[in-house]
C-alpha cells in the first residue's frame, strides 16, 4: 500500500514512505548497528529512572542512531496481519520516550484517507434491496437485514451475538472476555458499510434507538456491576498494546478542533468513525449509546468521574471527549444522513 | 510530600510563525506558592519533543529564569521548520517544551524535576499574518481553555496573565482589553495595568471547589470595536486538611453470629466520614492512606475477623455550593467459618486512622458488638413420615430431610444419611446437593415398592455438623400404598420424549411418582418459560433447576439438565444447561437432542360423518 498523498504544504523532502514496524524490525534486524542499537535502546528505555539512564552518552548514540532508522517513524495498520507484534514494537520505542503521561497519545496506526463518501457509494449498491427508503423505516433494522444478507457479516455477528448472550452461570451473565473478542472480530473482518451501517444508523423513533444501542449487546460487552472511574479504565487500557493504541487512535482523529468546519481533525469523518468501532472492538473502554434517545445522541465509556479526588478536571476532560465531542457527534450524524463534508479539490 | 512551588496549569500553548524575529514573546508562565517568600526560577529542558518520539536540541525557545516569560531566541527559518517537520504527518506540527519550577536558581542541565508544565508550541508553515486578518478571538485568547487550579491554604498569587506576549508584540496598533466578570465577594482580582489574575486570600476546597468567571476581551480598531467572551475556570485543588467525624455520633454496632457462621459474612457496618476528597484512583494508596485495624491481643479474635474498608464519594452543601466529601465504610467480617459449638460475646474495637492529616483528631474508635451464639444440630420434634406410590419409578422425589433451620444456614455443612435397616425392604436413598442444605429422600429400587411384603419401612435419618461431628437421628416412616398398575408396551424410559398430552399421560418413566407422566399445558404465548412439555412431576421439572437427583440420569429431566442441541425457539438455562424458555411443546431424546415446536396438527376430532356407521 502506498503512503497517503500528501497533504498541501508538506515538505517534500521531510517525507518518508512509512514501512510497518513489523518490516522496520526486520530490516533494522537485517543491518548489525542498527539491531545492536535498537537492543541498547530497549534497555535504556526499560530502567525505572528512564531520564539518567536516557542521558547515559550508550543511550544517547542509540538513540541518535535510530532516529534515522525506519523504526522511528513506523506505523501500524489495523487489523493487519501481526497488528499486536506491530504495536508492540511501536510502543517498545514510544513508551518510553513520550513519557506515556500524556494526555493524548499520538496514534501509531496510519492515518485513514478514505472518506465516508466511498462507503455511501457501496452502501448505495446494496440499498436497493432494501423494500422501503420512506420516511417510516427503521434504519438500523435495514442495516440488520443487509447484514443478514452477506455471508461474512451474518456469520460473525451471529457469533459475537451468541457469544455475548451465552449465560455462565448464575453470577456469571456471560464471557466478557470472549464477547470482546467476538465483537473484534466482527469489527476487524467485517467492511466498514455494513459496520458502520449497524453502529451509526440514525434513528426517529425509540425501537430504533433501541436497536442501536443493543447493537455491541452492552449488557455482557459494556455495562459491569459498578462504574469504575474513568482515569482508572483509561490506566487500565495503557496497560495493553491494543487497548492503548486503539485509544490513542480515538484521540488522534475524533480530538474535537476549533480549526475544522466539522470540528474534527482534517475534516475526515470517516477516520473519526473508524476509530470509535476499532475501540468498540473489545477493550475496557468500549463506547456506547448511553441511552435510546432519538433526540439527542450521547455517547460514553462504562466510567464516571465520581472519587476523581484532585483530578477531577483531567477525568472530567477525558469523559467530555465522548459524551461531549462535536467532532464525533457530527461524524455519527453525517453517517446516518448520508452526508459526507464537501471538499474541494 | 511537601508540594513547593507549583503550576496552576497543565498544558500552556502558542503558534510560532517562520521567520520571526529573535526575541519574540511568546508566552506567560506563572508559578503558585506554597509558602510566604519562596521565589519562582523558571527552567527550560533543553530538549525539544518533536511530534512522536523524536526529540531535538532545542535552539530556538529560551524562558526569563525570573518571570517565565518564554521568547524566541533565534528565529526560526524555513530550514529549521523543516528538520523540525520531518516524520510529521500533518501539516501542522506542534513541539513540545517542559518548562520546570524550583525555588532556588537552576543548574546547568537540569532536566528532571518533579514540577514541570507542558507547552505546546504550533509551528505555523507561514510567517506571521497581518493583525487586521485575526479574529477578535484569536487576537483574544489561545484555543486552550481557560482552566486553572488552585491548592487550598496557600498563599495568595498571580497566577495568569490574560493578554497573549505575542499577539500584543505583533499588533501593537490595536488596543486589546480585558475585564474579569466575577461575582460579588470572589477571591480574585485582575489588575488592568499588567492584565494579570491573582487570587486574594487562601482558599478551602470544605468551603467552596470550583469557581466559575468570565473573561471578556475588547478588541478596538479605529471606530470598530469587537468583543469576546470566555469561561474562565478555577478549581482548587485539595489537601488533606479535616479530621474523620462519626456521622450522628454512631460509634457502636452489633454483630451477631447465629446461622450464618460462614467466611466472608459482612456481620456489621460503621460510617466514618471526612470533608477531604479521597481519590479511588490509585485505590490501593488511598486504602493505605486511610486504615482501620482490630485493636486487639487475642490470637483468635485477629484470626477470626477482619475488617473491610471501602469508600465512596458523597456531597455537602457547606454554602450552597456544592463539595465533594467522602464516606469511609469499615465492615466487620468473617475471615474464617465459626463452628456451630463456638459461644462468646466481647467488644471489638477497630481504629481508624486518617494518616495524611496533621491535627490531633486524627484517628476515631469503632466499636462492634460481637455476639457468637451455638446453633444445635436437630431435627423438629416430629419424625418424618412419608407414604410412597407402589407404581413410583426410580429417582422419583419423595421429600426433603431438613434439621432445625438448615435453610437459614451458611458456613456450615450438613450430611444426611440414612442408617440401613434391618428388613430386607430398602428403595430410597438420600442424595445432597454440593452445597446443598438438606437432603433429598429419592427411590432408588423401584422393585422393591412392589414387593407385597414391603408396606410400612422405618429408617433412621442422621444429620452429622461435618465440622464438630455433632450428629443428631430421627426416625422416619414410609407406607408404601396403592395397587399396582399394569405397565403399559412401548412407554419410552423418559417421559420428556412424549410430544401430546395423551400419550404422555399413558405411559410412566423415570422418576414419576404414581407410575404415570404428568402433563403441564404451557401458556402457548411466543417463547415462554411456561412450555407445554410432559415430565415426571411437575413439582420438580422443569423448575430451571438441574437438581442433584435429576442429574443422576439424563432420562429424568432434559428439561432442565440438557446440555445438548435445543432445536425450535428457545432459550437456554443457567450454564447453558436446559431448556429455560421454549416455543410451543418442548420434548426430548435423552443424550440427544430437545426440539421446541408449535404443535400443529390438531388432533382429529370426530365428527358426525365419522361417527355414522354406514
Amino acid at each position: 500500500l502506498a503512503g497517503p498523498p500528501s497533504p498541501p504544504g508538506q515538505d517534500p523532502h521531510g517525507w518518508r514512505v512509512p514501512v510497518d514496524c513489523v518490516r522496520a524490525n526486520e530490516l533494522c534486524a537485517a543491518e548489525p548497528s542498527c539491531s545492536s542499537r535498537y537492543r541498547t535502546l530497549r534497555q535504556c528505555l526499560a530502567g525505572r529512572d528512564r531520564n539518567t539512564m536516557l542521558a547515559n552518552k550508550e543511550c544517547q548514540t542509540a538513540l541518535e542512531v535510530l532516529q534515522e532508522s525506519p523504526l522511528y517513524d513506523c506505523r501500524c495498520k489495523r487489523g493487519m496481519k501481526k497488528e499486536l507484534q506491530c504495536l508492540q514494537i511501536y510502543w517498545s520505542i514510544h513508551l518510553g520516550l513520550t513519557e506515556g503521561e500524556e494526555f493524548y497519545e499520538a496514534s501509531p496506526y496510519e492515518p485513514v484517507t478514505s472518506r465516508l463518501s466511498d462507503i455511501f457509494r457501496l452502501a448505495s449498491i446494496f440499498s436497493g434491496m432494501d423494500p422501503a427508503a420512506n420516511s417510516k423505516s427503521n434504519h438500523c433494522l435495514d442495516a440488520a437485514k443487509a447484514c443478514n444478507l452477506n455471508d461474512n457479516c451474518k456469520r460473525l455477528r451471529s457469533g459475537y451475538i451468541s457469544t455475548c448472550s451465552k449465560e455462565i452461570s448464575a453470577t456469571e451473565h456471560c464471557s466478557r472476555r470472549k464477547c470482546h473478542k467476538a465483537l473484534r472480530q466482527f469489527f476487524d473482518r467485517v467492511p466498514s458499510e455494513y459496520t458502520y451501517r449497524l453502529l451509526f444508523c440514525s434513528c426517529k423513533d425509540q425501537a430504533c434507538a433501541e436497536r442501536r444501542r443493543q447493537t455491541i449487546v452492552p449488557s455482557c460487552s459494556y455495562e459491569d456491576k459498578e462504574k469504575p472511574n474513568c482515569l482508572d479504565l483509561r490506566n487500565t487500557c495503557r496497560t495493553d498494546h491494543l487497548c492503548r493504541s486503539r485509544l490513542a487512535d480515538f484521540h488522534t482523529n475524533c480530538q474535537a478542533s476549533f480549526q475544522s468546519l466539522t470540528s474534527c481533525p482534517g475534516d475526515n469523518y470517516q477516520a473519526c468513525l473508524g476509530s470509535y468501532a476499532g475501540l468498540i472492538a473489545g477493550f475496557d473502554v468500549t463506547p456506547n449509546y448511553v441511552d435510546a434517545s432519538t433526540a439527542s445522541i450521547t455517547i460514553s465509556p462504562w466510567c464516571s468521574c465520581r472519587g476523581s479526588g484532585n483530578l477531577e478536571e483531567e477525568c472530567e476532560k477525558f469523559l467530555r471527549d465522548f459524551t461531549e465531542n462535536p467532532c464525533l457527534r457530527n461524524a455519527i450524524q453525517a453517517f446516518g444522513n448520508g452526508t459526507d463534508v464537501n471538499l474541494s479539490p | 510530600a511537601a508540594f513547593g512551588l507549583y503550576f496552576p496549569r497543565k498544558e500552556y500553548s502558542e503558534n510560532v510563525y517562520i521567520d520571526q524575529p529573535a526575541g519574540t514573546p511568546l508566552l506567560r508562565i506563572h508559578a503558585l506558592r506554597d509558602s510566604h517568600g519562596e521565589v519562582a526560577h523558571f527552567h527550560l529542558c533543553q530538549n525539544l519533543i518533536v511530534s512522536r518520539a523524536r526529540s531535538h536540541e532545542n535552539n530556538w525557545f529560551q524562558i526569563r529564569e525570573k518571570t517565565g516569560l518564554l521568547y524566541l531566541s533565534q528565529s526560526l527559518d524555513r530550514e529549521d521548520f523543516n528538520m523540525l517537520s520531518v516524520g510529521n504527518w500533518m501539516s501542522l506540527s506542534k513541539v513540545m517544551l517542559y518548562v520546570f519550577l524550583s525555588s532556588h536558581p537552576f543548574q546547568e542541565k537540569e532536566c528532571d524535576s518533579a514540577t514541570r508544565t507542558t507547552v505546546f508550541l504550533s509551528l505555523i508553515n507561514a510567517t506571521a499574518p497581518a493583525c487586521s486578518s485575526l479574529t477578535a478571538r484569536q487576537l483574544c485568547f489561545t484555543e486552550m481553555d481557560l482552566s486553572f487550579h488552585i491548592k487550598e491554604n496557600k498563599p495568595p498569587g498571580t497566577f495568569h496573565q490574560l493578554q497573549l506576549p505575542s499577539v500584543h508584540n505583533l499588533c501593537q496598533n490595536l488596543s486589546i482589553s480585558y475585564k474579569l466578570l466575577a461575582a460579588e465577594g470572589m477571591p480574585f482580582r485582575y489588575n488592568e495595568n499588567t492584565t494579570g489574575v491573582s487570587v486574594t486570600q487562601r482558599l478551602d476546597r470544605e468551603e467552596r471547589e470550583r469557581y466559575e468567571l468570565i473573561a471578556k476581551c475588547t478588541v478596538r480598531e479605529g471606530f470598530r470595536e469587537m468583543q469576546v467572551e470566555v469561561p474562565f475556570l478555577v478549581n482548587v485543588l485539595d489537601e488533606d486538611d479535616s479530621p474523620p467525624f462519626l456521622p450522628n455520633g454512631t460509634d457502636a454496632a452489633d454483630a451477631v453470629v447465629e446461622f450464618n457462621r460462614k467466611e466472608g459474612t459482612v456481620l456489621a457496618t460503621l460510617t466514618v466520614y471526612d470533608a477531604d476528597t479521597t481519590p479511588i484512583y490509585p485505590l490501593e494508596s488511598s486504602r493505605k492512606k486511610y486504615t482501620g485495624t482490630i485493636i486487639t491481643d487475642d490470637p483468635w479474635i485477629s484470626e477470626t475477623f477482619r475488617v473491610e474498608h471501602i469508600f465512596d464519594e458523597i456531597h455537602f452543601s457547606p454554602n450552597g455550593s456544592q463539595v465533594r466529601g467522602t464516606q469511609h465504610e469499615y465492615k466487620l467480617v468473617l475471615n474464617k467459618s465459626i463452628s456451630v459449638t463456638e459461644h462468646r460475646s466481647f467488644q471489638l474495637d477497630v481504629l481508624v486512622n486518617d494518616t495524611e492529616f496533621h491535627g490531633p483528631e486524627r484517628s476515631v474508635m469503632l466499636h462492634f458488638n460481637v455476639s457468637i451464639l451455638p446453633v444445635s444440630i436437630q431435627f423438629p420434634n416430629m419424625t418424618y413420615q412419608f407414604t410412597v406410590n407402589r407404581n413410583a419409578e426410580r429417582f422419583a422425589q419423595i421429600g426433603k430431610i431438613c434439621i432445625e433451620n438448615c435453610m437459614k444456614f451458611r458456613g456450615v455443612n450438613i450430611t444426611y444419611k440414612l442408617l440401613s435397616p434391618n428388613a430386607s425392604c430398602y428403595p430410597v436413598s438420600i442424595l445432597q446437593g454440593r452445597e446443598d442444605k438438606y437432603g433429598s429422600l429419592y427411590v432408588n429400587d423401584s422393585s422393591v415398592l412392589r414387593r407385597p411384603e414391603c408396606k410400612e419401612i422405618q429408617y433412621t435419618i442422621q444429620a452429622t455438623d461435618r465440622q464438630s461431628r455433632k450428629h443428631t437421628k430421627t426416625l422416619l416412616t414410609l407406607v408404601l400404598e396403592g395397587t399396582l398398575l399394569k405397565k403399559e408396551e412401548d412407554c419410552p424410559d423418559s417421559c420428556a420424549v412424549s410430544k401430546h398430552h395423551a400419550e404422555c399421560e399413558e405411559c410412566g418413566g423415570l422418576g414419576v411418582l404414581t407410575g404415570r407422566c404428568q402433563w403441564r399445558r404451557g401458556s402457548g404465548k411466543g417463547i415462554t418459560t411456561n412450555y407445554s412439555t410432559c415430565t415426571p412431576s411437575i413439582k420438580t421439572c422443569p423448575d430451571g433447576i438441574c437438581d442433584v437427583i435429576e442429574s443422576r440420569d439424563p432420562a429424568v429431566c432434559p428439561q432442565d439438565c440438557t446440555s445438548g442441541n435445543i432445536i425450535g425457539g428457545h432459550g437456554k438455562g443457567t450454564g447453558n444447561l436446559g431448556i429455560k424458555s421454549g416455543h410451543g411443546i418442548c420434548y426430548c431424546f435423552p443424550r440427544q437432542n430437545c426440539y421446541c415446536e408449535k404443535d400443529d396438527i390438531k388432533e382429529q376430532l370426530c365428527d358426525d360423518v365419522c361417527k355414522t356407521v354406514i
